[in-house]
């Protein structure tokens, strides 16, 4: 299934985008009537042009027509604004002041970051963030070295029992983390490691979805590299660290991303080991929900501070977040 | 009642000992074999004349992943079979007993059982909805939006996608609050009075699939847009010169040669209702009003932690086990015939 994807887009539909003239008709490719296609072309290519093909253009499925452009904004707005307003609101309320949580004007006027000075007065949310913090880090690095040596390990040896260890890492796709819950807490239980941050981490130390991410990027490895590393002398261990590692980067980045992310998110595992600690933010920010009730303003003020490495993440690294999720679906 | 920081960091210290044994030995392993193999033979290791520290390479390296996966996911699978054939209530002092298939023969006859069977399959056709109908539709609609401005909208379209779960949970019930509320404040507009959705037997799941729902759209608009992207425009040019029709098209061809990208985002909305409903059902509604949102995933929780019944929870999963091991194998055969590959 290498189904290679390339979200960037072809420099010559940027500039027909960004013109919005040269309408051409080769089978219409949205189900837009004509009415609509020529009011919204007189609108945006100024109307006039005449329709011609362009063969040798750069098409979608279908055809390009200013009508199917303007109904693509018109779609895309609405869905933007439904993903948005939650997150916009979280904040809104964030800032107002703490008198006005109920307020229902779209802009927070005055802005007040008191909400935030409550929370930090009331829970230490910046140690649970700060654990939380540590414990995606370790979670990350742990998977990312464990996914790195094992796909090396099906990419670049044949070895009797293969067939049965891959077996192992694509299977526990098919085994939901509820149906081994209770033996694990029972082990980390045993362990002594309940209400400890240790018993959220050691559990997870292994991605089954790293190793077979990073596995399809070691295949498509170009072997001349390795024979090069090899007729260097290098041997195995040293050509996964000195080649195949540096020329990786960018998958290893993509999955460093995912894997830091969704250990930040992780609710469930947490909120079993930890059912009597608030050590990690979103056991925290639970407990902190079911205490304040309506208090929306620090409850709000708390939810966004439980976001904010992902956000800022997100804002910072936007189109690499994108494209590693969205690229890591389509091998 | 809060650890301080010391905990993670204590962690640190325990944490490496399933990577880096593995890992120096492996670098052992590697060192003998270059010494031994002394570049007589170029090309893969695997080629090579080996010796028994060389043929233990790949073990090696799979070792520290694999123990863990055997640790954390197999074994424990086989303990959930062997727990569900016994009664005990989670304490290590208190003696397991043998009651054979009762645990089973409870579960499936439990009324919250055969409500979390049907909840889950509610959700699982809505998640649908929002991960596969509607991003096909939002994708197929503004194909011909591109450059800047499809980045622009996909980067806010994907921002829920990396909610923390809690807050989607605090947002939500803030933003359904009977009092001040913003959908409530709206739905009142239009003359209809909400009341508390989630103390509402026939809302509170409306409510939370609105909510996974939003968190799932984006991808979903996403990854069918990339798929839509990567499809040769040759394809619908051809067809239009021939006089295709749009819909035709798009039946003929786009959906086609989109199915690898259905079938997986088929897969994700399952694994990912799983994840998701959870922290919401948990923070929001402990599956109730009355076990109207209550679904499995939620309900084998309930059984093992809050019933503290070790075997009515393994039973239930060994059969949600077995169930979702089937789903999952006529899935994919199903998709196996019935997918287009381009090449």
């Amino acid at each position: 299934m290498a189904f290679v994807i390339d979200a960037s887009v072809p420099s010559d539909s940027r500039a027909t985008a960004r013109t919005h003239s040269r309408p051409s008709v080769l089978g219409p490719c949205s189900s837009e009537d004509p009415a609509e296609a020529s009011g919204a072309g007189s609108a945006g290519s100024g109307g006039g042009t005449p329709r011609r093909r362009r063969a040798d253009s750069d098409l979608p499925v279908g055809a390009r027509r200013s009508g199917g452009i303007a109904l693509g904004h018109v779609v895309l707005t609405v869905a933007a604004v439904c993903s948005v307003f939650p997150v916009y609101w979280l904040f809104a309320t964030a800032f107002r002041r703490p008198e006005d949580q109920l307020s229902q004007s779209p802009f927070p006027w005055p802005l007040s970051v008191q909400n935030f000075i409550d929370v930090t007065e009331q829970i230490p949310i910046l140690a649970m963030m700060w654990n939380t913090l540590v414990m995606a880090f370790l979670l990350t690095v742990f998977q990312l070295l464990t996914s790195i040596v094992a796909s090396y390990a099906f990419a670049r040896f044949d070895f009797p029992g293969k067939s049965v260890a891959s077996f192992l890492f694509v299977g526990s796709w098919l085994v939901p983390f509820q149906i081994t819950m209770i033996p694990n807490y029972l082990m980390v239980s045993q362990l002594g490691l309940l209400n400890t941050v240790a018993g959220v981490v050691v559990p997870n130390l292994v991605s089954a979805f790293g190793v077979l991410l990073l596995l399809q990027h070691m295949r498509a490895f170009p072997s001349e590299l390795l024979d090069a590393a090899q007729i260097d002398g290098r041997n195995s261990w040293q050509a996964l660290w000195s080649v195949v590692v540096p020329n990786m980067k960018p998958a290893l980045s993509a999955l460093s991303i995912m894997l830091f992310i969704s250990a930040w998110n992780d609710y469930l595992w947490p909120s079993l080991i930890l059912r009597q600690s608030d050590a990690l933010i979103q056991v925290g920010i639970r407990s902190f929900l079911t205490a304040e009730g309506n208090n929306w303003g620090a409850v709000m003020a708390a939810a966004g501070m439980a976001c904010l490495p992902v956000f800022l993440l997100y804002i910072f690294l936007q189109k690499h977040v994108v494209a590693a999720f969205v690229r890591s679906g389509m091998k | 009642m809060f650890v301080t920081v010391a905990g993670p960091v204590r962690s640190a210290a325990e944490a490496p000992a399933a990577t880096p044994a593995g890992a120096s030995a492996a670098k052992g392993a590697g060192k003998t074999r270059s010494r031994l193999t002394r570049r007589t033979e170029a090309g893969l290791a695997h080629r090579s004349r080996r010796s028994p520290l060389q043929r233990s390479a790949p073990y090696l390296y799979l070792l520290p992943a694999l123990s863990m996966l055997v640790m954390w996911t197999y074994w424990p699978l086989a303990q959930t079979f062997e727990l569900s054939v016994y009664d005990w209530n989670m304490l290590p002092t208190s003696p397991r007993e043998f009651v054979g298939l009762d645990n089973f023969r409870d579960v499936v006859t439990l009324p919250e059982m055969q409500r979390a069977v049907w909840n889950t399959v509610v959700y699982t056709a809505a998640f649908a909805v929002f991960s596969l109908v509607l991003p096909v539709l939002i994708a197929l609609l503004s194909q011909q939006v591109r450059g800047r401005w499809k980045t622009f909208y996909q980067a806010l379209i994907f921002v829920p996608f990396l909610f923390t779960p809690v807050a989607t949970a605090a947002v939500w019930r803030w933003l359904f609050a009977p009092t001040g509320g913003a959908v409530p404040e709206v739905a009142s507009l239009a003359g209809i009075e909400l009341g508390n959705v989630f103390r509402d037997p026939d809302l509170a799941i409306w409510a939370i699939i609105a909510m996974v729902g939003w968190q799932m759209l984006g991808f979903g608009v996403l990854v069918v847009s990339a798929g839509i992207a990567g499809i040769s425009p040759e394809y619908g040019q051809a067809a239009g010169l021939d006089g295709a029709g749009a819909l035709t098209v798009v039946r003929r061809i786009t959906l086609p040669l989109l199915s690898p990208t259905l079938v997986f985002l088929g897969l994700m909305t399952v694994l990912l209702a799983a994840q998701w409903t959870y922290p919401l059902i948990d923070v929001l509604t402990q599956g109730g009003p009355s076990n109207s949102t209550t679904n499995i995933y939620y309900l084998l929780y309930q059984f093992g932690f809050q019933n503290f019944d070790a075997g009515l929870s393994s039973a239930a999963g060994v059969l949600f086990f077995l169930a979702f091991g089937a789903i999952a194998v006529l899935y994919l055969r199903l998709t196996e015939r019935f997918s287009f590959y381009d090449d």
